[in-house]
């Protein structure tokens, strides 16, 4: 019985997991940016919930769309007249000036909001129910739906829109796209928008379950590399996957081996699956 | 190559007496108090109540006459860093306050995992330092001269808990410990395996936690599955909020649950709202304690200008860290002097009562103080068990979560 | 080699005055020398993974780490003495950067990046876990009162780092590294050794930073998880590295003179703001002047154009 509870609690988790490492999985792939700020991101979503429910008393499941608005406004900004002006230096350039986006943007938000703890507790915030001795709360079973609905509306996108085409093609070809009169600038900043946009929707979830601070972000950002990677760095199926996997994995080790090894054990996952399958488990060889 | 050689020695030679450009020196009749406090980062929180109550106390002082030395009276003056909670940064303002900025005394961080390297810095300098922000008997077992301070060694923490767990009825008779791997949490951890052998009481559940966790959810359900009487959870501010709100979410209802810190904080009772009822919590300190001395007449007086001047109220931390700047001044004026030995010896041998109660150190340069269990009911603090006696009325055992709704 | 010799000089004049002072100069500039001697070690010995060889690696703060660990355990566990404990922790961080380096050196890009800052953080996580290192309460070394020693073990091991740079900028095993860096498989095809040289190049990194950070560990008397396996710490050696100019002996040096002094001065002036402050310099320094400050003075390219043309080069 208790390793049902820890399996479900594992997955719960692990779809939230999954929808973060979604954006970085795209930027990533699609234009060869390992974005450092993407912990930053989630934090600004999580500010932005917690800002609406308790200025405004938004509800944070409905304030989600708001906040993935503004993300993605803000990541096409950074990208467009930012990043995209090195994207086209060594790799190690573009992961340095992402580092220092991150610790500008949580300087930024500790000066202005403060390193004080903040939570978004709406009414239902613990209510739960049980089946057969497994506890759920209710959020963890509606935050876990919000991502599966997320990430299929965003696989929608990618796969049939003309602007998901438009970004599958810079990706893969950025010759031939400029050749046919795609706008890549543009195309690069949307995706990015759209990286930020989901790493937003993250936050905004990831703030109704946990506390909210400034340098929440790091460890996020380090997360979302593990499940990328896991999954398979630019196919998207395998951030959710690899979302579950980690979920599954650290829920086990937390239970089974104590709660001091769930770092250490996706760190090391981390190395290892890079040394052994760098495409990770659903990617493509070579 | 020779312009862009001499440019280049320019802008080094700049840059270097930049850098090299802040310091300071203490005016004539001031005396300077140094610290390097965590003002951001994860021990934020916490490190306000300290910049607080240092500057209501400093202030309180020099409103008083200041501080007297050889007849004459000095301006008591603070000087404060943000250590960001980062212990190295800590050591390396610690060191610049005493060997360049030249301060006369100090007074601590806040954490023991912060206050264990700042303490080695004063003790290689041999400043003396007053501190009241960490709680963990290593920072004194060390053999160190230089370092005092006022919170209860951490290793106690827990038993007045413990022994009122066991005095309880029906008595409480398993319990499960979690404790964060840090200084101070590992010390409580240590002390309370003692006390649970002492009472007799079952320890069922046993484990170490990172102190950066936010999920408690893989703990939670093992503590469920084992059903424990009693939880102790020692830890930060940060860790509690979670594990209540998650404990919530989870079900699990324990008959009697405490934190190491928390509960005495009114932010935390405000920021868990209905969530905080019947959590207990461990403060060696109350607002409406019957302790007083010079400058601040009562524990209720101290409370009434620190909720004025800050707008909130004042817990052990705060009255913790007012203690601290008292009794560097009785010292320097027991001592007749600012010289650092003379300092440490006033201070040794120091024994006044003062708003916080009695301020006498142990020779290892840690107070002796009892811990009061205090228990959350209607938003406020009621004490429940001190000195070994029951002095309050518990809610027991603490309502399950459905029945509370 | 004749426009070099200003430059040693220079170097030469310097060194002799930091040899002579220390004892004339103030506690607070000692220790603020000692942790530039610190910082620029640590640049130059990532120069020689990130800037001669190509491979930035973003996880040397591990090598760090198990040097202060290394010799802290040494230290106050088995009660070694200094010489002994810091010589083992230099060789701990040079055989543990071997190992590691033998599988992770065959990833490319991002990927070894990644992989790199991997290796940095579960070794952090191992060392919380261990018993041996204090866990998260950490080590407190015996207490030292003098900073001379420390001042000068700095400076010896700055020389070393910055010695061992310049040896590789004219030696054969040097240009082997660079042209690893220009192109792999080139290298490959002309017969070099490319996972043998990686390896020594990484591993003679991670030593040397095992060595600031047996040295630190002594002199700063705490260290903890959290505190010597900064990713901060990497990006400060990083971005020093690049701002001075990567891949060049003296670029390091200088980025590291530079920076840290701003990063003084602003700690005590506007202490809240000095990380912001940081942040900004890492993306103005990636935008304006990625080939570094040496590259600049060399070429006398100081003018906004000399600025500007990164952008044509590296935008979209």
């Amino acid at each position: 019985m208790l390793l049902t509870q820890v399996l479900v609690n594992g997955i719960l988790l692990g779809g939230l997991y999954g929808i973060m490492a979604l954006g970085m999985s795209l930027i990533w792939g699609v234009m060869n940016i390992v974005n450092v700020a993407h912990g930053a991101l989630i934090m600004l979503g999580a500010y932005l919930t917690f800002w609406t429910f308790t200025l405004w008393g938004w509800d944070p499941f409905l304030s989600l769309p708001v906040t993935i608005g503004v993300l993605f406004v803000y990541g096409y900004v950074l990208q467009r007249f930012l990043l995209n002006l090195i994207v086209r230096a060594q790799l190690f350039l573009t992961l340095l000036i992402t580092f220092g986006v991150e610790v500008v943007m949580v300087n930024l938000a500790r000066i202005a909001w403060s390193s004080d703890l903040r939570q978004v507790s709406p009414d239902y915030a613990a209510a739960n129910f049980s089946v057969r001795g497994i506890t759920v709360p209710y959020v963890r079973l509606w935050v876990f739906c919000a991502t599966m609905v997320l990430s299929v509306l965003f696989l929608l996108v990618l796969e049939k829109t003309r602007l998901g085409l438009a970004i599958r093609a810079t990706s893969e070809e950025l010759r031939a796209a400029r050749l046919t009169g795609i706008p890549v600038a543009h195309v690069y900043a949307v995706t990015f928008g759209l990286g930020a946009a989901l790493a937003g929707a993250a936050g905004g979830l990831w703030g109704m379950l946990f506390p909210i601070t400034p340098v929440m972000g790091g460890a996020l950002t380090l997360k979302s590399f593990v499940v990328a990677v896991l999954g398979g760095l630019g196919t998207m199926m395998g951030a959710i996957v690899g979302g579950l996997v980690l979920g599954i994995a650290e829920s086990f080790t937390a239970t089974y081996l104590g709660p001091t090894y769930p770092n250490a054990i996706s760190f090391g996952l981390l190395v290892l699956i890079l040394i052994f399958r760098p495409t990770g488990l659903l990617g493509r060889r070579g | 190559m020779r312009n862009s050689a001499r440019r280049f020695l320019i802008l080094a030679g700049a840059t270097v007496a930049i850098g090299v450009m802040a310091t300071t020196a203490p005016a004539a009749d001031e005396i300077v108090v140094g610290s390097a406090i965590s003002q951001s980062g994860k021990y934020a929180r916490e490190g306000k109540f300290y910049v607080d109550a240092y500057t209501l106390t400093a202030d309180a002082i020099n409103k008083a006459g200041g501080v007297k030395v050889g007849g004459k009276s000095y301006k008591l003056a603070l000087k404060l860093y943000d250590d960001q909670s980062d212990p190295n940064l800590a050591v390396r303002l610690f060191t610049k306050l005493v060997t360049s900025d030249k301060v006369n005394v100090l007074l601590g961080p806040y954490s023991s995992g912060i206050t264990i390297p700042a303490s080695t810095v004063a003790e290689k300098y041999e400043i003396p330092m007053v501190q009241g922000g960490g709680a963990s008997g290593k920072i004194f077992d060390r053999g160190y001269k230089y370092i005092f301070g006022t919170l209860p060694k951490a290793e106690f923490y827990f038993q007045a808990a413990v022994e009122a767990a066991a005095k309880m009825s029906p008595p409480v008779r398993t319990a499960a410990l979690l404790y964060s791997n840090e200084a101070f949490d590992r010390s409580v951890a240590d002390g309370t395996r003692q006390w649970l052998k002492d009472q007799k009481i079952d320890k069922i559940y046993d484990e170490e936690y990172q102190p950066a966790t936010q999920d408690f959810t893989s703990i939670l359900a093992v503590i469920r599955s084992k059903s424990p009487d009693l939880i102790l959870v020692a830890g930060h501010e940060e860790n509690a909020l979670n594990f209540i709100r998650q404990s919530q979410a989870a079900d699990v209802n324990p008959r009697m649950a405490v934190f190491t810190v928390g509960p005495p904080t009114g932010d935390f009772r405000k920021t868990l709202g209905k969530a905080a009822e019947y959590v207990y919590g461990i403060t060696p300190w109350l607002p409406d304690m019957d302790v007083g001395g010079e400058i601040f007449k009562t524990a209720r007086d101290f409370d009434r200008q620190f909720q004025e001047r800050f707008g909130y109220q004042a817990d052990y931390h705060v009255a913790s860290g007012a203690a601290d700047v008292l009794a560097l001044k009785f010292a320097i004026e027991k001592a007749n002097s600012v010289e650092a030995k003379k300092v440490r010896d006033a201070l040794a041998a120091l024994d006044v009562e003062t708003l916080y109660g009695r301020i006498k150190f142990e020779p290892t340069g840690q107070i002796a103080m009892g811990q009061v269990l205090v228990q959350i009911q209607e938003g406020k603090l009621v004490p429940i068990y001190a000195s070994g006696k029951m002095i309050g009325k518990p809610v027991y055992p603490t309502p399950s979560w459905s029945q509370r709704r | 080699m004749a426009g070099d010799r200003i430059p040693i000089a220079l170097g030469a004049a310097a060194l002799l005055i930091l040899v002579a002072t220390p004892g004339l100069l103030s506690p607070f500039l000692v220790q603020f020398l000692i942790n530039l001697f610190m910082l620029a070690a640590l640049a130059e010995s990532w120069n020689i993974i990130g800037g001669f060889t190509g491979y930035a690696s973003f996880g040397n703060v591990a090598f760090f780490g198990v040097g202060a660990y290394a010799t802290g355990v040494l230290l106050t566990t088995a009660e070694l003495p200094f010489a002994l404990a810091l010589a083992a922790g230099g060789i701990a961080a040079a055989v543990f950067a071997a190992l590691v380096g033998m599988p992770i050196l065959r990833l490319k890009g991002h990927y070894f990046a990644i992989a790199t800052l991997g290796v940095a953080e579960t070794t952090r996580e191992i060392v919380y876990n261990l018993r041996i290192t204090g866990g998260g309460t950490g080590l407190t070394m015996p207490i030292s009162r003098s900073p001379l020693p420390f001042y000068y073990l700095m400076l010896s091991i700055l020389l070393a780092t910055t010695l061992v740079n310049w040896w590789l900028s004219s030696s054969r095993f040097g240009y082997g590294l660079i042209a690893i860096r220009e192109d792999e498989d080139a290298a490959a095809a002309m017969g070099i050794n490319t996972p043998l040289y990686k390896t020594i190049a990484f591993s003679v990194s991670g030593g040397l930073a095992g060595l600031v950070g047996g040295v630190f560990a002594y002199w700063i008397t705490f260290i903890d998880p959290e505190g010597v396996f900064k990713v901060s710490t990497t990006i400060q050696m990083i971005i020093m590295a690049v701002f001075g100019g990567a891949g060049t002996v003296a670029g390091p040096l200088l980025g590291a003179l530079v920076l840290s002094s701003v990063s003084e001065f602003l700690s005590t002036q506007l202490v809240s703001l000095a990380e912001l402050v940081n942040g900004l310099i890492v993306i103005l320094v990636v935008l304006f002047m990625p080939r570094g400050l040496a590259e600049m003075i060399r070429k006398r390219q100081f003018s906004l154009r000399d600025f500007a043309r990164n952008f044509r080069e590296y935008r979209v």
